[in-house]
């Protein structure tokens, strides 16, 4: 055993003490308490996605005429095709579940005021990174949903004033959904955004490692106590622990609740109901709510306001002198967006 | 929360996903398995039928599509294969190259399917187109038609209608249930069938030269056949080369599907009705009852379907008659090997056969020891029929059924059928009817219906346990038809014949009657009050 | 929060055994349930009935005389040379052998008189059990490729490849 780590010891000139220094960053009190634990899961769900995703694209080929069939493939042929594909997309429902969650836990800790305002804005570009691979993954199904939600999106995309063409004709390789399209969701959904996304979290953590975690207080805690605790081993324990029950309740879901497959992608017919995933649902009633140009740039709007969030926080604390109105504010999105969406879920069409 | 704890809780939690691992395996393995029945096999075009696909694939979408679906299709059993003749067949025909019939016939089927091409051809199946000279026939092409066309009486608005033609009936009820003649049209529009073929009993190729040369083509040069004769899937089809029967008469071209001939529907075609309801009767009986509620666990796609074995909830038709058991592990395609007693003559008869296969009448029971040489016995048929039964029945039970039908059996032999036919004897005897089977008399369908529909209808009955079929279906009418109208109606016609002066054939058959009626069975009539039954 | 020791304990080994001991479980059970998975992973990846070789009906038996071939085309399109050797009735008296010349994929056909398959390409020859005996693939010591047949009945059977990439 020495003599291997000697080995190493002289190629890799990293001592034990720095990795441990390394490794070892204090992590604050508050994180023993398991809701502090979200910004984790998706991270989690990330590498999980990663290692299903490379699985799954063994079999998958991206061409309109093998797309439904590579699916139906891994689905009903593969050994365990369907364990798989059902671990990826219930870890796609999590992992968006777990980022909107852990969005909303930064939001009312106020976790997003100086000097934290860049890491918000990474967090922001995670968000939509992470809807970015929702949209695509679902895409590459070739089921009818996944054409024609394709297809409706790119005409959103339309909507946008001026640049609008320019993107629906990036994203759809031409006026409307041909040939060349799914290859372009493929890329998207399997190396451009995980790389993006690989990208923003090496920051997202970089930054954490720099500011350190913000530090908050409980009214029950014991004052003496040391503020701190390492993160090796006892809060990555935590992380093993929550990324086992993780894959229990992720099996649990894809043998319970398996991934069927729809009706093949059919140009000809559109489907009767048009539903996104859920997680789209909250823009579909948005956009049936208002019309086109003005739906659109709303929620340009809206987006951009998300990102400004930290700047227009500050501008509205100095403005009113109160410390609250941001709390206020989130309530009203947060019971906004859970409106809409359930909203949308009853609805028939 | 200290370390030790949590590495507690991991290792539970890593065991919980182990187990959350297995619950994914075992739904992977009854996957597999659901799967195994289903797996489609890939069907290949064999590179010899390729271009018949091509083209039928458009013009008779529906015949690619059952024979895609098709064990053929599956072992490259394509077109050519099956339909392929020689030039010297009476109805080949040049197709696109390739040489073939549209009647692929048993002898075709033989090619690959050697014995149960033998077993069919042994079996009363293949025989079924003996009807042809039957009084069954005269009813159709007679009674119910014309043997000749003759002409309309009246016109039918819409239709130019020149000629009625009188074997329709014929045609379209009988022979699409027992098979008729098929038949190629000469010149003149008259059939040519294998009497006129005669073909060589080895190959199939018609000898007479003569009727050859006078088959009328159409202008591709294809043998017109007689329409009255095809389309027909009668079970004992008389085939141009000289074979009897049509495979497909079960198993449904172009899928022949062996799931379907499983079926009791696939019997139903032609067993049923009023004067053989075989099929009503096994949806009374308890098999039938069973089969409706289990069907869908019947294995019927297994590619063996062995009683005991593949199955086992109910059985089909095809269960007990035909099909391979733990025991007989062999399907057969003569029912009659299971069957000991055969009801469709007026008097049932015991199934022992001699080595024609035909059913022995003589009454020596030396001679008919000696006869059944290289035959079947009935009690060898019937030890067949025990094997099946015994796979859910104990033998006491099956000997105690048997016992029950065969005095069954023999109580309608004995107290109708033998007296009935007495009857009718001697009116015959007597010059006082006709030929029974000549339907021109009131008493000739009496009888008629006495044995061919109650009489059946009762046998049959009892045969497959189904207790309304042998009894108000069946004995009830039976007896009905014998009291109330058999002796009462030969009775006037002996009493008309008195009064017109043939006094000794009046005689002749009251005495018939009156010793048939002074029997014990039949006093209750004569002597007002039936006996107190014991 | 519990302290990391009861303090009742004296024997040290065994105290020792029982600290390490949720280690030991907690490494096991991370193996058993990641391994697991990661062991379903591998069985996915390892092809499931890829080839899909079916047994086709090639001819009745009494269609090929003893010397001569016929050619069969499987549904994949490879070319086989189904030959009788001798008059039994046992797949072991035929012989089916890919009529592609391993040499260079030229068709290679038989030759009845002189005993041997033939590929006009480059002379090559091969003995009617597909083994090299002349030209480029004597050289080589490449042989046609043989089919499995079998025959059931009259008939003889032969098991190809039912697909190919097109």
């Amino acid at each position: 055993m020495n003599a291997v780590g000697r080995w190493f010891g002289e190629r890799v000139s990293i001592s034990g003490d720095v990795l441990r220094e390394l490794t070892n960053e204090p992590v604050p009190n508050h994180l023993k308490r398991w809701w502090f634990c979200l910004g984790g899961t998706p991270a989690y769900l990330f590498v999980v996605q990663i290692v299903t995703g490379i699985l799954l694209a063994f079999y998958y080929q991206a061409s309109p005429s093998t797309a439904f069939e590579s699916v139906r493939y891994i689905t009903e042929e593969a050994s365990y095709g369907w364990y798989f594909r059902g671990i990826h997309k219930w870890a796609a429902t999590l992992m968006i579940a777990a980022v909107i969650l852990h969005q909303m836990r930064v939001y009312f800790t106020a976790g997003y005021r100086k000097p934290r305002e860049l890491n918000w804005l990474i967090g922001m570009c995670l968000l939509l990174a992470t809807l970015g691979l929702g949209f695509t993954g679902y895409c590459l199904v070739f089921e009818q949903l996944s054409y024609w939600g394709a297809t409706v999106a790119a005409n959103i995309c339309d909507a946008v004033p001026f640049v609008g063409g320019f993107f629906k004709q990036m994203l759809l390789a031409g006026d409307s959904y041909n040939e060349r399209t799914l290859s372009r969701f493929f890329v998207l959904h399997a190396a451009v955004l995980p790389a993006v996304m690989i990208l923003l979290l090496f920051v997202h953590i970089a930054f954490i490692r720099l500011h350190g975690v913000t530090e908050l207080r409980f009214p029950d805690e014991d004052q003496n106590k040391p503020k701190h605790f390492s993160f090796f081993p006892d809060h990555f324990f935590t992380e093993v622990i929550i990324g086992l029950l993780l894959m229990v309740l992720l099996s649990f879901l894809a043998s319970v609740v398996p991934v069927g497959l729809g009706p093949k992608a059919d140009p000809l017919t559109t489907p009767e109901t048009i539903k996104p995933e859920w997680f789209f649902y909250v823009m579909f009633r948005w956009l049936k709510l208002f019309s086109g140009t003005f739906a659109v740039l709303s929620i340009g709007f809206i987006i951009f306001a998300m990102y400004a969030w930290p700047w227009l926080d500050s501008l509205i604390r100095k403005i009113t002198k109160r410390e609250e109105c941001s709390t206020w504010i989130g309530i009203v999105a947060v019971l906004a967006i859970i409106g809409l969406t359930v909203w949308e879920a009853l609805a028939p069409h | 929360m200290n370390l030790q704890t949590k590495r507690t809780i991991i290792f539970v939690l890593g065991l919980a996903f182990l187990a959350s691992l297995l619950l994914v395996q075992w739904q992977e393995v009854v996957r597999r398995e659901e799967e195994a029945g289903l797996t489609v096999t890939p069907v290949s075009v064999p590179a010899s039928s390729e271009r018949c696909y091509a083209c039928h694939k458009s013009s008779s979408p529906g015949i690619i599509a059952h024979w895609e679906g098709s064990t053929h299709a599956e072992k490259g059993v394509g077109c050519v294969e099956c339909h392929q003749a020689d030039e010297r067949d009476a109805d080949a025909f040049l197709h696109h190259g390739a040489t073939i019939a549209t009647i692929v016939t048993p002898r075709d089927c033989s090619r690959c399917h050697v014995t149960e091409a033998a077993e069919f051809a042994a079996s009363h199946h293949a025989k079924g187109g003996n009807i042809l000279a039957s009084l069954d026939n005269f009813l159709a092409e007679t009674v119910e038609g014309n043997r000749v066309p003759f002409n309309p009486h009246s016109p039918t608005p819409g239709m130019d209608v020149t000629e009625v033609n009188g074997m329709a009936s014929a045609f379209t009820g009988c022979q699409q249930c027992h098979g008729g003649k098929v038949a190629l049209t000469d010149k003149d529009g008259n059939m040519i069938n294998v009497d006129d073929l005669q073909p060589d009993p080895e190959t199939g190729f018609p000898t007479n030269s003569a009727a050859v040369a006078a088959i009328a083509k159409d202008s591709n040069g294809k043998p017109i056949l007689h329409t009255g004769t095809w389309p027909n899937t009668g079970i004992g089809r008389i085939n141009l080369d000289g074979s009897l029967g049509s495979c497909s008469a079960c198993h449904s071209r172009h899928d022949f599907s062996p799931r379907r001939a499983r079926q009791p529907e696939n019997c139903g075609k032609c067993h049923l009705g009023p004067d053989h309801p075989q099929k009503e009767i096994y949806e009374e009986s308890k098999h039938g009852v069973a089969f409706r509620d289990l069907r869908d666990k019947m294995n019927l796609d297994s590619k063996t379907w062995i009683l005991g074995e593949d199955y086992a909830q109910a059985p089909t038709c095809a269960t007990c008659h035909m099909s391979a058991n733990s025991v007989d592990r062999k399907v057969t395609h003569d029912p009659g090997t299971r069957i000991s007693w055969t009801n469709r003559p007026p008097v049932s008869k015991l199934m022992d056969t001699d080595a024609n296969g035909k059913i022995i009448d003589e009454v020596d029971p030396v001679l008919r020891q000696e006869m059944l040489e290289g035959g079947i016995s009935h009690q060898q048929r019937r030890a067949n029929m025990r094997n099946v039964c015994m796979h859910c029945h104990t033998a006491d039970y099956v000997s105690g059924f048997y016992k029950q039908y065969d005095d069954f059996v023999i109580l309608y032999n004995e107290k109708f059928a033998k007296p009935g036919r007495a009857i009718m004897t001697v009116l015959q005897e007597q010059s006082l009817i006709t030929h029974p089977k000549q339907f021109d008399e009131e008493i000739e369908w009496t009888w008629f219906y006495l044995w061919h529909h109650e009489g059946r209808r009762a046998r049959h009955g009892a045969s497959m346990m189904a207790p309304d079929y042998a009894h108000w279906h069946g004995m009830y009418e039976v007896a009905e038809r014998f009291y109330q109208e058999l002796i009462p109606q030969a009775r006037e016609i002996a009493n008309h014949a008195a009064v017109e002066g043939r006094e000794a054939e009046a005689a002749a058959v009251h005495q018939v009657i009156d010793e048939i009626l002074a029997r014990p069975e039949h006093q209750w009539i004569g002597g007002g009050e039936p006996p107190p039954p014991k | 929060m519990m302290g990391e020791s009861s303090g009742t304990q004296t024997n040290e080994d065994r105290r020792g055994f029982l600290t390490r001991l949720p280690t030991l479980g907690m490494a096991g059970g991370l193996l058993a349930g990641y391994g697991s998975f990661f062991g379903m992973a591998a069985s996915y990846l390892y092809p499931a009935g890829n080839a899909k070789k079916t047994w086709l009906l090639a001819t009745h038996v009494d269609n090929v005389t003893v010397g001569n071939a016929f050619a069969f085309q499987s549904p994949a399109g490879e070319q086989v040379v189904i030959a009788r050797l001798s008059s039994g009735q046992k797949q072991e008296d035929f012989i089916a052998l890919s009529s592609i010349c391993p040499h260079l994929g030229c068709r290679v056909h038989w030759e009845s008189q002189n005993d041997r398959f033939f590929c006009p390409c480059h002379n090559g020859t091969f003995a009617p059990d597909g083994a090299p005996t002349g030209g480029p693939p004597k050289t080589a010591n490449q042989a046609l490729i043989r089919y499995p047949l079998a025959v059931r009945g009259n008939l003889l059977f032969i098991e190809v490849e039912l697909t190919r990439l097109t």
